[in-house]
């Protein structure tokens, strides 16, 4: 039997990859709800693969988080669901199991699932929430969910179907992100998150046009806002939800033209209905690349009944763009923007980033917002910023 | 039939720009003399670790290092390629879908992003990852896509070699107008490949180190000379594996997705 053991033993294998990350921003300008000038946070990722036998995969990866400005949890306990407003400060960021044999790959457990094609905007990608803490900068959450792909040839299909929901992680109320009026009432936030499962299929093709097509039925990661005039109190909760959509790839000439959109239903008709759709133009060049793009919506159904915190509608009636050139093997360069098309609020955002040797890179990064109170980015103009991280990588 | 078969592999003679390996023969005509090169570099699969050392015009260098597996032969191939270091880079995973009668089709699979994208054929000039090479020469192309023309006998490093002028027929998209190859007349191994754009010289693949693997005598040294930019990428093959077994469901998304 032991013998038994150690061919097995052998038979495994083993990858890991991380990295330590610091990130300093710094504010010159105050917000009405906060005073602070700088934020420090730090970042310990750590991701683990295990192949215990031909098809079968365990992937694992952690996050170990701190920082000053109290964005992170200050009690060490292990995070599975992220579900809390603060970041945990242990997160199981990703634990799930893999089989694959033939054209077929099944994967359970808590998992990235990314839809649709688009940079910048996906409204097709409805598995994927985010930590939106910092709005301009936000970063993927897991989900628990269950996956089976069947690939064949040129088409892929996708079915999706995750027991318990994953809201995004909004800003916090007292922080920079949340712009409240100076003379609105302090309401306290009820936060309901709901129970149930949600399912989502998507078929594509990857011919010389590229195409797909994605139905969701499920909640709204983002949360919307009403106030319950019984209780005195906002109350935030996720409208369950039907998207259908697609996106499609078609390289021309010059450019690859790349589209998606998806429209968003509610049962609910406290919430409005809507189109999202990009369209988004993109090259490389030696040592340049250009993203250019417009992000629309079309409000197919107004009820002027809630409020919501949509970062991707608000980037919709917005010019999209980014580039970036890499100065040589070690330096680069990047360049994002988003404009309004009625001028009423742009972001701009440099980065230049320099890798030092084999394991060490430093980013540094200006973000400037400018616009009106009354508009999605425009509400952050105070929230220009500079940045500087450092990173590990092992 | 769809444009797009990543499912079937079809038999073809294929030239494989990036990694021509070869063998003997009297012919004397160029098109003979590549397909008979082809012929005995054929093997049902290959697999290899390569460290890649970039030296840039400042001899600033940086290293990395890939797996490269591939299954069937030349142009009708399917090929992945992997970083495993260094640590920022590691997991990226390039696919390749080689076809005999047009240029290949390629995705590149970002972890950090969770997502593949599409390398579109105006964007295959782009050098590969900091790399000399570009995602063009990461093909393998049949020699039906060419032209080849006997230009003249040469040595090369002390070798003697067929030089071969090799275009692209009319409808191959390739960043490159001409390109010279240089193929040992002692073992049909290709010593040398300039790519030229119209007339100005912009890459040089130098094929060194030639042992024999299994009956293929193979380079195990490939430096690829960017003269535009005056960078040059040295790749190590260690490791190489001829007609390992593999199975075409290591050759699709969901395979370059995956860790192992």
């Amino acid at each position: 039997m032991p013998f038994l053991f150690a061919l097995l033993f052998l038979a495994q294998d083993y990858s890991h990859r991380g990295f330590v990350e610091t990130r300093t921003a710094l504010y010159p300008q105050a917000a009405s709800n906060d005073a602070s000038h700088a934020v420090g946070e730090a970042l310990l990722r750590h991701e683990s693969f295990y192949q215990p036998f031909e098809g079968v995969e365990v992937a694992g990866a952690v996050d170990v988080r701190m920082d000053t400005h109290h964005q992170t949890e200050r009690q060490w306990r292990i995070d599975w669901r992220d579900r809390t407003l603060q970041r945990p400060a242990l997160s199981l960021r990703r634990f799930s199991g893999q089989i694959h044999r033939g054209p077929l790959t099944i994967e359970a457990g808590k998992q990235f699932v990314r839809w649709g094609r688009t940079d910048v905007v996906n409204p097709t990608d409805r598995f994927a929430p985010r930590d939106f803490m910092t709005v301009v900068d936000s970063e993927f959450l897991g989900i628990a969910a269950m996956r089976a792909t069947y690939e064949r040839g040129a088409n892929t299909l996708d079915v999706v179907w995750s027991p318990w929901f994953t809201p995004s992680r909004i800003p916090l109320p007292n922080q920079r992100w949340i712009v409240t009026p100076p003379d609105a009432p302090v309401l306290p936030v009820e936060r309901s998150v709901p129970r149930g499962s949600q399912a989502g299929v998507r078929w594509s093709h990857a011919g010389f046009v590229e195409f797909a097509a994605a139905y969701y039925s499920g909640f709204d990661h983002l949360p919307s806002f009403g106030v319950d005039a019984s209780s005195a109190a906002i109350r935030q909760f996720y409208p369950r939800t039907h998207m259908a959509g697609g996106d499609v790839a078609l390289p021309a000439k010059w450019f690859t033209v790349k589209a998606e959109a998806g429209y968003f239903s509610f049962p609910d008709d406290r919430i409005d209905e809507y189109v999202l759709y990009v369209v988004q133009l993109e090259r490389q060049s030696g040592e340049w690349f250009f993203i250019g793009g417009y992000g629309g919506e079309i409000v197919t159904r107004r009820s002027g009944q809630s409020t919501n915190f949509n970062p991707e509608r608000g980037k919709t009636r917005t010019v999209l763009a980014r580039a970036g050139y890499t100065i040589d093997v070690n330096r680069s360069v990047a360049l994002e923007a988003a404009v309004r098309q009625n001028l009423d609020g742009a972001w701009i955002r440099g980065e230049y980033s320099q890798a030092i040797g084999q394991h060490w890179r430093w980013t540094a990064g200006l973000s400037l917002i400018r616009g009106e109170p009354s508009d999605f980015l425009g509400q952050y103009r105070r929230n220009s910023h500079a940045s500087i991280a450092v990173r590990y990588s092992f | 039939m769809s444009r797009f078969e990543i499912g079937r592999i079809r038999p073809i003679r294929p030239i494989c720009i990036l990694f021509l390996f070869v063998g003997s023969a009297a012919a004397q005509d160029a098109r003979a003399i590549v397909e008979e090169a082809q012929k005995r570099a054929t093997s049902e699969s290959q697999r290899y670790e390569g460290t890649l050392r970039v030296i840039d015009a400042k001899n600033k260098i940086t290293e990395k290092r890939w797996q490269f597996d591939r299954l069937g032969s030349h142009g009708a191939s399917k090929s992945v390629l992997k970083f495993t270091a260094p640590a920022e880079v590691k997991g990226v995973a390039l696919l390749v879908v080689n076809h005999p009668d047009r240029s290949s089709d390629q995705w590149m699979w970002t972890p950090a992003i969770a997502r593949e994208r599409r390398i579109a054929m105006q964007d295959r000039a782009g050098r590969f990852f900091g790399t000399d090479f570009s995602f063009e020469d990461l093909e393998e192309r049949d020699t039906r896509q060419f032209d080849f023309r006997l230009l003249a006998e040469e040595n090369l490093d002390g070798a003697a070699c067929w030089k071969i002028e090799s275009r692209p027929r009319q409808g191959k998209i390739s960043q490159y107008t001409h390109s010279y190859l240089w193929i040992r007349k002692e073992n049909y191994v290709v010593a040398q490949i300039e790519h030229y754009k119209k007339t100005q010289l912009v890459r040089r693949a130098r094929y060194l180190d030639v042992k024999n693997v299994r009956g293929i005598w193979t380079p195990h040294t490939i430096e690829m000379h960017d003269l535009q930019r005056n960078s040059r990428t040295v790749l190590k093959i260690e490791q190489l594996q001829y007609n390992v077994p593999m199975n075409e469901s290591d050759f699709t998304f969901q395979a370059i997705r995956r860790e192992f």
